[in-house]
């Protein structure tokens, strides 16, 4: 018989995963669909779960002077409705999946599951957030781009959990994300983009651009937006041409039964164009 | 009398909006075991051993072996069989049962049962012709050699799933001697005649009953009978109830879609730039075996023309078998890739002449009284000038039409003209289905409806007890309609082809007026109706020669787009619809089929996806194959026309089909207004929109 574990505090929780053998799921969007069975059978979880998502103490938002906190438990749909939560995540959260499966999804699944497609985590490489993980023995912080390894692999230990996910708050004057999903609801990704920048009297002090579901993991490239940092809008709106192509290499797509590589860095590489272009 | 037109609740609407619906996977017999398929999983070749494990106590195989009598399921040709022997046929072809109590033990057979193949090279293009129908109206061999501008283009369309919202299933169990099968179905007897054949019984051996349907679109026309012949295989060797019920992923996977399809179309222009003579090539994929294709493949001929008349005409027809999933029924039946084929080369060959699209058009549009493709006659009224302006006027056709083909907006509109044949083709109703329909009034004075026509959801409970009702002048309540079982229904024919409301409701209609006649009350009274094939329809099926559909139903789509010039992707701002359907027997029914019809043809030619590599589907489930959701699916405006027909029930003709078959050659007309590229290809996805942009235009 399989053990199914609801913990009602963290701490239970934390000891119920401690010998590593169980699985963690919260809302199970991804996981109860990757783990179906044909007709008539129940998703296979054969060394049982343990089910955080009535972890009422991970459901939260809090603001500091320089950061968001998220509880890792909360609910997509309560971050889209929550005041302090900035408006080009809820953007790119109204764009995710449909108001059903918002309500038991998280950003900490979406971290969890991985996936290069993933659309919230675009938003996390872009705005350099970390994420805190927590085991019985101890916690640790990490930026979004060491926690996740690959496409659908992660750093965290079967004894650990996601509890928060930290945000740091950013000042731009331009914001933008594109989810180029097959429909316009319920859908997964076959291309995503965001972008943000600062711009101050002309001269852009913060740039920062990320592409979803073109790579292994979420795309973005540091070295080439520090180049950028400190130019006027009118040389980096010339310089265009050769912003994209140092992005180009970068992009490496993939075919599948969805979209093909040529259509997803074309379209990448489109709207970087077009957000440069309406700086 | 009131107006049938007016909305009633639909009788079956409490039973599913309470949960209290009894689909196929809610039943549960006591005892019952469940049955998994084992398929092929190559495309092509010879089965060269199979490798079956120990079986546990009470579980089993059931295979070709085990058929008493034909190893074919009955639909058309005798090609399509019950179990693979040595060959298999494509990616999913059944090789055989396994049937137990325990679906995790099924499952872990199913898994290691080796199957050892003979591979052979697989076709998958168009090389196999199986079916190669052809006609002629007038002499187009002339007319394209007295012209000297030909214009010629090839069309293309995809595969369709018809993504009904229930997966297909049957529950089966003997009851003294007999089998009785329930099914998520659209016709009874057809099940009912395919298991006969397989089993090789008598007639009253086999019953077959239908459980709820929870959508079918024509996906559950014939493939039904594949899984009950399966299973009534499985029941009779066992003398156990046993279900078979799909999950979404192998419904998809082994399932009939729509024939993806070439479409070759050459035009010989007069002099005044009018089309004096076309010639057409219809090229189907059939899939592994033919199934119901010759039928779809006529569909197709039939509407070569659409809602245009072309006095000359060559008309050629083949169905290639390839070494996939069988293609089969879905809601238009070989229409849908026709008319998207012909709305597009009337555009493309007026674009090419200088000429003014809509002018061209009306120049070709049928009249009654008309020739029609085959050389009948369109005997009835046709109101389309009054569809056409009402449409235009509603979406303001004229104006956006002349500014989004100037403009640099990425908006376009399109417009479809289009009729649909109502009923089967030809003599097929005389000569195949010979439909007929009991109506028995009880003791209590209650009047039974009992025809085997299914309600999938399309309301076709609720329209033809209204029938009845409004025939008889009696309250809708004294009307009973049950699901059909073929113990007490007689054959009314399946519940395709756009037939139900005016085929088996005119039949409804006439037994009414006789039990009207002959009614007595208090005492039981049975009235048995009959199909006679009206005089003034003669077809010849063999010339293809003659009246092809004893009525046609007429529409008009306009569809609105906006195309992200970054993206490239499609979005659907508005839809404005017209129908002629002779007369609505339930506004809101018909509304219904009017919203999803247009729906589904419109997402045929932008967003299904549906593509096979070296015969595996790619997209196998409802994450991967896009249909519209409520987002997707734009503000819709319907128009319907009354136009009554003769010999339909209060007037109606066929509506279900009308409402889809319009639908993707005006979202492509839309498309290529926005992108100012001709579209050849549907669905005219993100990702050839951005290969048409590149291009070039034109």
């Amino acid at each position: 018989m399989v053990e199914h574990i609801v913990p009602a505090t963290l701490a239970e929780a934390l000891e119920a995963i401690a010998d590593g053998k169980k699985e963690v799921i919260a809302g199970g969007t991804d996981l109860m669909v990757q783990r179906r069975k044909g007709a008539g059978r129940l998703p296979d979880f054969p060394d049982g779960l343990v089910y955080l998502f009535d972890l009422d103490e991970l459901k939260y938002v809090r603001k500091t002077a320089d950061a968001l906190h998220i509880g890792a438990m909360t609910p997509l749909e309560e971050l889209l409705k929550h005041p302090h939560v900035p408006n080009l995540l809820k953007t790119i959260i109204a764009e995710m999946a449909s108001p059903a499966l918002r309500r038991v999804a998280t950003i900490a699944g979406n971290i969890a599951n991985a996936s290069p497609a993933g659309d919230s985590l675009i938003y996390l490489y872009l705005i350099d957030a970390n994420v805190k993980l927590i085991s019985a023995s101890g916690e640790r912080s990490l930026p979004i781009h060491e926690i996740i390894t690959g496409p659908k692999t992660t750093c965290l230990t079967k004894q650990e959990i996601i509890v928060e996910i930290t945000i740091p708050i950013h000042r731009f004057t331009h914001e933008r994300f594109k989810k180029i999903g097959p429909r316009r609801s319920d859908a997964i990704s076959k291309a995503s983009f965001a972008a943000a920048a600062f711009i101050e009297e002309d001269i852009i002090r913060d740039f920062r651009v990320a592409f979803g579901a073109v790579s292994a993991t979420v795309v973005r490239c540091k070295d080439i937006e520090e180049t950028l940092k400190g130019t006027r809008v009118d040389a980096l709106k010339e310089a265009s041409r050769s912003i994209i192509e140092r992005y180009a290499s970068h992009i490496r797509p993939i075919d599948d039964q969805r979209s093909n590589k040529v259509y997803r860095k074309t379209v990448s590489t489109n709207l970087l164009a077009d957000f440069i272009a309406t700086l | 009398m009131p107006d049938i037109s007016k909305a009633v609740p639909k009788l079956d609407e409490e039973e599913k909006m309470s949960g209290r619906a009894v689909y196929v996977d809610d039943i549960d017999i006591p005892g019952m075991y469940f049955a998994r398929t084992v398929r092929s999983t190559v495309a092509k070749g010879r089965i060269v051993k199979i490798d079956v494990p120990k079986l546990p106590k009470d579980y089993h195989i059931i295979d070709h072996t085990d058929i008493p009598a034909k190893n074919v399921v009955k639909m058309i040709f005798d090609d399509w069989p019950v179990f693979a022997e040595e060959k298999v046929t494509h990616i999913g072809d059944p090789i055989m049962l396994v049937v137990g109590k325990d679906r995790a033990v099924i499952d872990d057979i199913c898994e290691n049962i080796a199957i050892e193949y003979a591979e052979e090279e697989p076709v998958f293009d168009f090389r196999d012709s199986a079916v190669d129908y052809r006609f002629e109206k007038g002499d187009a061999k002339k007319a394209f050699e007295r012209t000297a501008r030909h214009i010629e283009y090839t069309y293309r369309t995809g595969y369709q799933e018809q993504a009904y919202i229930e997966p297909q299933g049957f529950v089966a169990y003997r009851e003294q001697g007999r089998i009785t099968l329930i099914g998520s179905i659209q016709c009874p007897y057809y099940v009912k005649n395919a298991v006969l054949d397989t089993l090789g019984c008598g007639e009253d051996d086999v019953r077959v009953k239908q459980a709820v349907v929870g959508g079918a679109f024509g996906g559950k026309e014939e493939y039904p009978s594949v899984m009950a012949c399966q299973l009534a295989v499985a029941v009779k060797k066992l003398n156990v109830p046993i279900k078979l019920v799909f999950g979404r992923e192998e419904d998809m996977e082994v399932t009939t879609k729509r024939h993806p399809s070439t479409i070759t179309l050459r035009a010989a222009i007069a002099e005044d730039n009018t089309v004096a003579a076309l010639d057409a090539h219809i090229k189907l994929d059939g899939g592994a075996y033919l199934g119901l294709s010759n039928v779809v493949l006529s569909r197709s001929m039939l509407a070569v023309t659409a809602a245009y008349t072309i006095e000359n005409l060559n008309v050629a027809g083949d169905v290639y078998l390839t070494n996939t999933v069988p293609n089969g029924a879905f809601r238009g039946f070989g229409a849908p890739q026709m008319i998207y084929a012909i709305e597009m080369f009337m555009h493309h060959i007026a674009k090419d002449l200088g000429e003014d699209v809509l002018e061209f058009r009306l120049k070709h549009l049928a009249k009654q009284g008309d020739m029609t493709a085959t050389s009948g006659h369109f005997h009835e009224p046709i109101i389309m000038p009054a569809l056409i302006e009402r449409a235009m006027e509603m979406s303001d056709y004229r104006r956006k039409a002349s500014t989004y083909a100037k403009d640099e907006s990425n908006h376009g509109i399109g417009m479809s003209w289009f009729f649909h044949g109502c009923g089967f083709t030809g003599s097929g109703e005389a000569d195949h289905i010979k439909a007929e329909v009991k109506l028995e009034k009880d003791i209590e004075d209650k009047v039974h409806i009992h025809v085997a026509a299914v309600d999938m959801g399309q309301g076709s409970k609720t329209t033809l007890a209204k029938v009845v009702a409004e025939t008889l002048g009696i309250p809708l309540a004294d009307v009973v309609i049950d699901n059909p079982d073929t113990d007490f229904v007689p054959d009314s024919g399946p519940t395709v082809a756009s037939r139900t409301a005016m085929v088996v409701g005119g039949l409804l209609a006439r037994a009414g007026q006789r039990l009207k006649s002959e009614w007595v009350s208090g005492e039981t009274v049975v009235v048995i109706e009959k199909y006679k094939q009206p005089d003034h329809i003669r077809w010849d099926d063999e010339k293809f020669h003659g009246d092809a559909y004893p009525a046609y139903s007429w529409g008009v789509n306009v569809v609105e787009v906006e195309v992200d010039p970054h993206t490239y992707e499609v979005r659907v701002e508005n839809v404005t619809s017209a129908y002629d359907g002779g007369k609505a027997l339930d506004e809101r029914i018909v509304l219904g089929q009017a919203d999803g019809g247009i729906a589904q043809g419109v997402a045929y030619g932008y967003l299904e996806v549906m593509e096979h590599d070296k015969g595996k589907l790619k997209q196998r489930n409802l994450t991967d194959y896009m249909i519209p959701t409520a987002v997707d699916t734009a503000p819709t405006r319907t128009y319907l026309f009354d136009n009554p027909y003769a010999l339909g029930p209060f007037g109606a003709k066929g509506f279900g089909e009308l409402t889809l078959v319009g639908g993707a050659p005006a979202l492509a007309l839309a498309v290529e207004m926005a992108i100012g590229r001709k579209v050849t290809k549907i669905p005219v996805t993100p990702e050839v929109i951005m290969e048409l942009m590149k291009h070039g235009k034109h």
